[in-house]
């Protein structure tokens, strides 16, 4: 832990957008990782809306293309949660193993850095940042 | 100071932001988040009385905003200029909430630390 600096401020984002197609889940991805280079905290990303299909883990875009699961990940890996809303991804077809059990699917597809969690847990983790920040 | 004010803004019908704002307001209400809602621009169509959205294999989560006072959500503001702007009165809504002047909603959402829109 560093020393307390007055100048840090706690986000978390909110991602409306889908991974491709639209600007809003990129924008907030340069926008988590230009938070933590200046040393602020992301306290959570949640993704609501078509924001829950960046949390599918067969997103295939073309190799000379952005990968932004790849980039979603690497930020995971920053220490920042993905939390992918539940109702809103299993509406979309994003399903975790748990999930397809009670629906009877053959298979799951959320990705490892994501999470599939309620409103609540947004909602919580919005009540105790400095600032909660839209995108889409 | 409000906690989180959610802005609805878009036709009920046509994409999901509608219902899926309502969710996030009553699950934020639940939780006890002091929490607001104003309808301004398209917004004020998503509490026009007789719609149908089952015709469309919608969820009908307009009678849902009927809900909103047995979640204690009594901050619900409509805009009165939008509704004119449409030919709409108060007596053509789903709920009885109060009509505030644009200038008024502007300070209701600056007001809110938090703000988020659909």
């Amino acid at each position: 832990m560093g020393l307390f600096d007055p100048d840090m401020s706690t986000f978390v984002l909110f991602v409306n957008g889908p991974p491709y197609g639209r600007e809003d889940a990129y924008t907030a991805l340069r926008f988590a990782e230009a938070a933590l280079a200046a040393g602020h905290e992301v306290r959570q990303i949640f993704f609501y809306q078509e924001g829950v299909l960046n949390a599918s883990r067969l997103l295939s875009p073309a190799a000379d293309e952005f990968d932004i699961a790849a980039a979603w990940q690497r930020l995971h890996h920053q220490g920042v949660p993905l939390v992918s809303c539940v109702s809103a991804s299993l509406r979309r077809g994003v399903i975790d193993a748990e999930a397809a059990e009670d629906a009877e699917h053959d298979s799951t597809n959320l990705a490892a850095c994501f999470t599939l969690g309620g409103l609540g847990e947004f909602v919580t983790a919005a009540a105790e940042v400095d600032r909660v920040v839209q995108f889409g | 100071m409000t906690q989180l004010t959610v802005v609805f803004r878009q036709v009920p019908h046509g994409n999901a932001s509608g219902r899926e704002a309502l969710d996030l307001v009553l699950l934020s209400a639940s939780y006890e988040v002091d929490t607001a809602v104003c309808f301004i621009d398209e917004g004020v169509y998503q509490l026009v009385k007789g719609q149908s959205p089952k015709i469309i294999a919608s969820k009908d989560h307009i009678a849902t905003f009927g809900a909103l006072p047995l979640y204690e959500v009594d901050k619900v503001f409509i805009c009165e200029e939008s509704l004119q702007e449409r030919g709409l009165s108060p007596d053509d809504l789903v709920i009885k909430a109060k009509t505030l002047p644009r200038v008024q909603i502007h300070r209701q959402i600056q007001q809110s630390k938090q703000v988020l829109t659909f």
